[in-house]
């Protein structure tokens, strides 16, 4: 009784620690603030989801809360491990899945798994268990002896993601995790997610541009030019900083001129065929209707959205990103140099 | 799914950090010589290199081999052709895997390896030799491939050779590869080998007294009247020289330099070298 009470005890106090701190970090290259002063915390056990547009310090706040880079001021913690001053603490205690492929090609999906866990210093009999185990969770048994050359680009994410939780890892930041895969592919490894994270109180940190990952995140923090412009959950976001809209279709280029000189000041985007009006309270719809109901094609009523939270919020719409990481991956197969590799 | 393997909380700090530096180093060195058993091109040439310069190039060259200069024969030479290149070819075998292992840092860099270890619990120390204690181990197969023709050359070897001359190619090839690690840190935008091959296999080993002796007749006053004098400058100059002299001295025991220069020399070059390798690995 006793010692079922006092393990009780122990798990909470770990779960208290076990999120991430993040307290005024900054960090420069040269004259540009890539991160000016930026706080949060993330709770044990929360799916948190970083937003933001190319260069905003997305990859430059990754990178710090996974020790690679430092910072200049702030400091941050993971799972309790300062990650500076205990770096090799905090690495034990963190998994990351890179947006960049950093599997071993030459090397088979056990080896690779292997090589993780005897680098980050996991005894030999729970290595083997934790092979075993997380190969089964990203149903890659069956592939245990290829080499990591022969698999495909999903089953390679997979395989990262079982890497990073071959450790004791707390907090798994993916940076990116399903960019370049197609919908079964991503739908699969969230499954895996949301599977592990209930299994292993896991904290993920996230970074995505598919809008509709992060709708499933507890909690969305936005970021653009090295600051943090919103955090709070999808929903709280959506009501605060979205709108909703609605976007219709005049019959002709007079009503078109018509609407456009009526509703100058609601006017979100327009197209050749649409004009989307910002809906300002409830009966803008009743009274919209009432004058254009004869004089539209179409009209549909969109809802508040994070991608129109993301674009209130920095201007920008969220898709503009999704070239590079392409790019990234094209000249990454155009380089082609695996002789070394 | 089935249930999965409970966290486990942290033990004993240091015991931590003895187990994720002996499995680490042991990790990335069996990466490093997995990686080149595997890669056919690499073993390939590891084969076909000393059989070129043995069979093709000190055949062809034995009969030459005489002390003659312009036309008159002025000394004895003690050692065939075959048999003075054998040790050399040694040395550039380990020279060209050392340096084809301390490229792979640069795609460990661009895609991926080194940053999965750069945020595991590995020390940043212990990760570079892990990878050059791997590059070295490689380099030294390959350095010992060429003694499987030792008997084209005509140069007899007992197992006692065969140790110390492992130890001798070890220690060269770790130097290398650390040197090779210092040469791939500089480069940023990575074309090919053969820039490496030209620039830096090539005339290290040209320079090292491997194709021809600096000083056939064994004194010093013939060698300045066979060469000319920046040649020999050059080669005396030449780390690489005395390396290859201690691999003859081993094989066939013939030194041009004392005996005790070479793997003193070869020591100082993997400390020196690992040393500003690794000096640049941590900045960075």
């Amino acid at each position: 009784m006793t010692s079922n009470s006092s393990r009780q005890s122990a798990a909470f106090a770990f779960s208290e620690t076990a999120g991430v701190e993040v307290d005024g970090l900054v960090k420069r290259y040269g004259t540009l603030l890539a991160l000016d002063h930026v706080s949060f915390n993330v709770k044990s056990g929360e799916l948190f989801a970083l937003l933001g547009p190319n260069g905003a310090g997305k990859t430059t706040l990754l990178h710090i809360l996974c020790t690679i880079l430092s910072p200049d001021e702030g400091r941050a913690l993971i799972a309790g491990a300062d990650v500076v001053q205990q770096a090799l603490r905090a690495r034990r205690r963190l998994g990351v899945v890179f947006q960049e492929p950093s599997l071993h090609d030459r090397l088979t999906v056990y080896e690779n798994l292997e090589f993780h866990g005897l680098v980050c210093g996991v005894p030999a009999e729970l290595r083997r268990k934790r092979i075993d185990e997380m190969l089964q969770v990203v149903e890659l048994s069956d592939w245990r002896e290829r080499l990591v050359r022969t698999l495909s680009v999903g089953m390679k994410r997979r395989l990262e993601i079982a890497r990073a939780l071959i450790h004791d890892s707390r907090v798994l930041f993916l940076d990116e995790p399903t960019v370049g895969l197609d919908a079964q592919s991503r739908a699969r490894i969230w499954r895996y997610l949301h599977e592990l994270r209930q299994q292993r109180q896991l904290t993920l940190i996230v970074t995505t541009h598919y809008i509709e990952e992060v709708e499933q995140a507890d909690r969305v923090a936005i970021i653009d030019q090295g600051k943090l412009l919103a955090i709070d959950t999808p929903s709280a976001l959506k009501s605060a900083h979205g709108h909703e809209v609605l976007e219709v279709s005049p019959i002709n280029v007079d009503v078109r001129a018509e609407i456009l000189a009526q509703h100058s000041g609601q006017i979100v985007k327009t197209s050749d065929h649409h004009i989307t009006l910002k809906v300002e309270d409830g009966r803008f719809i009743e009274t919209f209707l009432s004058a254009y109901g004869s004089r539209v094609r179409a009209m549909t009523r969109i809802e508040p959205s994070l991608e129109s939270v993301f674009l209130a919020l920095t201007g920008r719409a969220i898709r503009d990103q999704e070239a590079s990481a392409r790019e990234r991956t094209l000249a990454f197969g155009k380089q082609g140099g695996e002789h070394t590799r | 799914m089935s249930a999965i393997s409970p966290l486990r909380e942290d033990d004993n700090e240091f015991a931590t950090l003895v187990r994720v530096i002996c499995g680490g180093v042991f990790a990335i060195w069996l990466r490093e010589v997995k990686r080149a058993f595997r890669d056919r091109g690499q073993l390939f040439g590891g084969f076909s290199r000393p059989i070129m310069w043995v069979v093709i190039m000190g055949v062809g060259l034995n009969p030459y081999f005489r002390g003659e200069v312009y036309g008159e024969v002025r000394f004895v030479v003690p050692y065939t052709y075959l048999q003075f290149i054998f040790p050399a070819v040694i040395a550039l075998n380990i020279l060209y895997t050392s340096v084809q292992a301390a490229v792979s840092v640069i795609w460990d860099r661009e895609f991926g390896f080194l940053r999965e270890v750069l945020v595991s619990p590995m020390p940043r120390p212990f990760i570079l030799f892990g990878k050059v204690l791997g590059g070295a181990t490689v380099a030294m197969f390959h350095g010992s491939l060429a003694l499987v023709l030792s008997y084209f050359a005509d140069v007899p070897i007992s197992s006692s050779d065969i140790l110390s001359g492992l130890g001798l190619m070890f220690l060269l090839a770790f130097g290398l590869t650390s040197l090779g690690v210092i040469i791939a840190n500089r480069i940023r935008s990575f074309e090919g080998f053969g820039v490496f091959s030209n620039a830096v296999i090539l005339p290290l080993y040209f320079c090292s007294s491997s194709v021809f002796p600096l000083d056939p007749a064994l004194t010093a006053a013939q060698t300045r009247v066979v060469y000319p004098d920046w040649l020999v400058r050059v080669v005396e100059l030449n780390p690489l020289t005395y390396a290859v002299d201690s691999l003859r001295g081993n094989f066939i025991h013939f030194y041009q330099f004392d005996p005790r220069l070479g793997p003193v020399i070869m020591a100082g070059m993997a400390v020196l070298f690992f040393g500003i390798a690794l000096a640049e690995f941590r900045r960075n």
